[in-house]
């Protein structure tokens, strides 16, 4: 009755759960929450800057001519997917301004910049048409002349364009080999949405299947989405593989244990009931979960399994589950109130993701502590067998009670731990966030290979500008050109690119409008400098007319330029987030980072992603710390308390404490870098050494208690080293972590539970 | 490019395989060249001579010597222009795809390869005798805009003189001369007939 309630209830929750639940792929749930400006910036940027969200695609393995053509087609048809903000192969045309802006061109160029338009400019710029219209590209200027005798247009296009474009051929792009066509592609989700990033994956896979036709063509990604997709979906993979391998592995086990199927299932109840409650208040407290904190908090949870664990070991023929439920509740609840403790360290930490994961994990353990007392015992039939009168499990237990009882562990495992800290004292932390989820070799090589060929922005420094408004910042902007000209000829970058050189200050396009002459003046100047030129003198009509409509348009504008393509580019270099404007200087061919920092000024920053955001975790993680120690310390108050006697508080802290020494020394001296995520484990594992602890302790000199509790301990290290030790095999560098970590924290904490908080049995 | 016409023996091959057969050069190939630019932009002709090379690294360029010195450089897709008193331009032929056609022609011209010129143009052969009149009309549209078609006229084995026509009433004519001395300017329908009328000393009489 009771149990079809519970299942019932469990069945409700799943469904609300489902409706409820919003997952979120957002990284930066998992970074801390920015405090100074360039933090922001950084938290801004990383994945979302213009270059971090480029894909370069190659398509070889066809003949040129026939890859050229493909090409096309692809390109043409990813350029009307909603996925990409934008698509280059070289079969573009390039960036101009729209016919009904053209008069603008007088108020975007530099041209008059340092001398203003007059009769001696216009006459040399009329000797050079001339020499122009005795070149081959005569028939293709004589369009434009009319209109635009100083090649404003030109002049422009050419500032605009790529610096280093690829190779092309039959009009688009090709590497060098003159093999492999080459296409560029921005996709609009972030670089680190690995679920935006695998729809754009899964859009180019499919039209360009479509676009190869009958081809023996093969298409290569890369980029930084791509490597995020890729380890995402691997991670998801194998995930998916050690859980069911897991189930099998659990179910098999404490049928071995207790030898009676209804104890699998019903031992799979509280935990059940934890994830649900755990996710039901975590979407309730917040507005989307994010698919680490579901993955992560699963597994943090998962050592729920060993509280009905314990309750089946002590069950016994002649008394009542609800008794033994009493009797197993001090040690259980206070192994849950610490775990929950140590957890409330995340809740503090300030990083959203973070407090998502305690949240979930406080509240799966306290349900699943709870219904192991209440629930369980209810409906828990009566055992099979008694532990306490296992033949093997007695014999097991008589040699383990002639070992010896190693007391100088408390000594030898903090002098070796300190010798290996001393021995290695250099990378203690793991800094570096890429190193977490590090790309296979051979695909950072291509990468790099397509990023020479393609020549995109570097990723890794950018400076941004920063103002009130749009016009504040293109102004900073165009106050950085003199330097940034600079730097590019003095060898510092290759080349920068940034909003407004397509579209200037609008105290800048006034400036230009004022020094252009006036209607009546321009054409005289005009007439004096056609007289020597070979050119008629009335064909310059349009252009008079273009430059008098120049000297009286209102500045051009962001809004001006929607629905054109210059807005494609505009609109990744230019935006707003939280009122306030930014505008990036995308860099090319970076060669002295140091004379690129010299370039910050007063509203702009210059961003090195890669030291900034080693410098976020740094801090981030002494933050972190700092929580972990405060938990640390009410941990050890809620222990006294409920102990109350110093030799008994000992002996419960001693293998958690010993354990954590025992693992960092192991991981410092294979050389591993610790990260957030062996800290996340080494809570873990303190938790269970604690388990481990206060049921050795509580169990006293009792024989058959010891047996009970041996028997309950054997199941529970077992099962949680089934999970990670297969976790430790996985080539997903995270997993494997945590894997390793806990691993090795469940051997260590039950050995030395076993050796150092098990009494002596009375005689 | 010599500058002697070749007698045409009689069992020379005709067709468009036997005119590129006869104007097959291996670079290094040279001429020498006057253009009169006929625009109505323009008061009068424009007229600029100097010569035309075909390097044996690949590499075409136009040296004009009048009015004013100007070599224009064609290395693959760079060109690369320097005209007197002036620093040197570069710009890529990838963004102007017209133009590269134009000069793609050219050279292929100075070599003889006309097969690989009907992937981009329509080619037409009229023969007579030994003059002979290849007619390029360009198959993209927007090359077509600004060229009608390139008439190409020529004696046994040399092109003698190039008409270059647009869509509206301008174009060019380049004779492969030396320029003639003096500034005497003949008028566009003289210098017509001195293309169309195959001898290269004719024009260069004139």
């Amino acid at each position: 009755m009771l149990l079809a309630a519970w299942c019932g209830l469990l069945a409700l929750g799943i469904f609300w759960v489902q409706s409820h639940l919003k997952v979120s792929a957002d990284l930066r749930l998992f970074m801390p929450s920015p405090r100074t400006e360039e933090q922001r910036l950084l938290i801004q940027n990383i994945g979302e800057s213009p270059a971090s969200r480029l894909l370069l695609l190659a398509i070889d393995g066809d003949e040129p001519a026939k890859t050229a053509d493909i090409s096309r087609r692809y390109g043409a048809a990813l350029a009307t997917r909603e996925e990409f903000a934008f698509v280059a192969n070289g079969a573009q045309p390039p960036p101009g301004i729209p016919e009904k802006l053209l008069a603008y061109r007088y108020l975007i160029t530099d041209s008059f910049d340092a001398a203003p338009l007059d009769e001696h400019r216009l006459t040399a710029e009329l000797e050079d048409r001339a020499a122009d219209m005795a070149s081959p590209a005569a028939g293709f200027l004589e369009e434009w002349l009319p209109r635009d005798p100083t090649l404003e247009l030109l002049h422009l296009a050419q500032r605009w364009q790529p610096r280093a474009e690829p190779h092309q051929v039959d009009g688009v792009w090709f590497a060098a080999d003159g093999k492999r066509a080459l296409l560029l592609v921005q996709t609009r989700a972030a670089a680190f949405d690995p679920d935006g990033q695998t729809q754009a994956l899964a859009t180019l896979q499919d039209q360009f299947s479509r676009a190869r036709g009958d081809s023996g063509a093969q298409l290569t990604v890369s980029g930084t989405g791509y490597f995020s997709a890729v380890i995402r979906n691997r991670t998801q993979t194998e995930a998916t593989w050690f859980g069911s391998f897991d189930t099998i592995g659990l179910v098999t086990l404490l049928w071995l244990a207790y030898r009676r199927f209804v104890f699998t299932i019903l031992g799979g109840l509280p935990l059940l009931t934890a994830g649900l409650a755990g996710l039901a208040v975590v979407s309730l407290l917040f507005d989307g979960v994010h698919g680490i904190t579901i993955a992560f908090g699963f597994t943090l949870i998962g050592v729920a399994q060993d509280y009905p664990i314990h309750l089946f070991s002590h069950l016994r023929r002649d008394e009542t589950a609800l008794t033994t439920a009493r009797k197993v509740w001090p040690p259980l609840a206070t192994g849950v109130a610490s775990t929950c403790i140590a957890y409330l360290a995340f809740l503090m930490s300030g990083v959203t993701g973070l407090a998502q994961l305690a949240c979930l994990t406080i509240t799966g353990l306290l349900t699943a502590g709870l219904t192991t007392r209440l629930l369980l015992p209810r409906i828990a039939p009566l055992p099979g067998t008694d532990p306490a009168q296992s033949a093997w499990l007695a014999r097991l237990d008589r040699r383990i009670e002639r070992l010896p009882r190693p007391t100088a562990l408390y000594f030898a495992i903090p002098i070796a731990a300190a010798a290996v800290f001393l021995w290695r004292p250099e990378g203690f932390w793991e800094n570096n966030l890429s190193k977490l989820t590090p790309v296979p070799p051979e695909l950072l090589k291509r990468d790099a290979e397509l990023r020479k060929e393609l020549a995109t922005p570097d990723l890794r420094y950018l400076l941004v500008a920063s103002g009130d408004s749009e016009d504040d910042v293109l102004a900073a902007l165009e106050g950085l050109d003199t330097r940034l000209e600079g730097a590019a000829r003095d060898g510092a970058i290759g080349s920068f690119e940034h909003a407004a050189q397509y579209l200037p200050s609008a105290a800048l396009q006034k400036k230009r409008q004022a020094a252009l002459p006036e209607s009546a003046a321009l054409k005289d100047m005009l007439a004096r400098a056609v007289v020597d030129s070979p050119f008629e003198a009335d064909v310059f009509a349009p252009f008079l007319a273009d430059v008098e409509r120049a000297r009286t348009l209102s500045p051009l504008t962001h809004a001006d330029l929607r629905d054109t393509p210059l807005n494609l580019r505009l609109g990744s270099e230019i935006f707003s987030r939280d009122g306030r404007w930014y505008g990036l200087i995308s860099l090319y061919d970076v060669h002295d980072p140091k004379a690129v920092a010299q370039l910050a000024a007063a509203h702009v920053t210059f961003l090195d992603l890669k030291s900034a955001s080693e410098q976020l975790v740094a801090a981030q993680r002494s933050h972190i710390l700092l929580c972990l120690e405060i938990a640390a310390a009410l941990l050890i108050v809620v222990i006294a308390v409920t102990l109350r006697s110093w030799s008994r508080i000992l002996r419960v802290l001693a293998p958690m404490m010993l354990t954590t020494l025992v693992i960092l020394a192991v991981l410092r001296a294979s050389d591993v870098s610790l990260s957030l995520f062996h800290l996340i484990s080494l809570v873990l594992a303190a938790g269970l050494g604690l388990d481990y602890a206060l049921f050795f302790e509580h169990a006293a000199d009792d024989p058959a208690e010891q047996q009970r509790t041996l028997h309950a301990l054997l199941v529970c290290s077992a099962t949680t080293l089934l999970v990670f030790a297969l976790f430790s095999l996985s080539t997903v560098p995270i997993l494997q972590a945590i894997g390793i970590t806990v691993s090795l924290g469940v051997l260590s904490n039950f050995f030395l539970a076993l050796l150092l908080t098990r009494e002596r049995a009375k005689a | 490019m010599g500058t002697q016409a070749l007698g045409q023996a009689p069992d020379a091959p005709r067709g468009l395989a036997g005119l590129e057969q006869r104007l097959a050069r291996t670079p290094p190939v040279s001429t020498d060249f006057v253009e009169y630019r006929f625009s109505h932009l323009l008061k009068k002709p424009l007229r600029s001579s100097g010569s035309l090379d075909y390097r044996a690294d690949g590499v075409m360029v136009r040296n004009v010597v009048a009015p004013v010195h100007e070599t224009t450089e064609v290395d693959g897709d760079q060109v690369r222009i320097t005209r007197a008193g002036k620093p040197t331009r570069s710009l890529s032929l990838q963004r102007a795809p017209q133009l590269r056609v134009l000069l793609g022609s050219f050279r292929a011209l100075l070599e003889g390869k006309l097969t690989p010129l009907q992937k981009e143009f329509e080619v037409t052969l009229a023969e007579e005798a030994t003059h002979w009149t290849l007619t390029l009309k360009p198959r993209d549209p927007v090359l077509a805009k600004h060229l009608a078609r390139i008439d190409v006229h020529g004696l046994g084995d040399k092109p003698s003189c190039l008409e270059a026509l647009e869509p509206d009433g301008d174009g060019a004519l380049t004779l492969f001369t030396v320029a003639p001395a003096g500034n005497a300017l003949p008028s566009r329908a003289d210098l017509e007939h001195t293309c169309r009328a195959t001898s290269t000393q004719g024009a260069a009489a004139k």
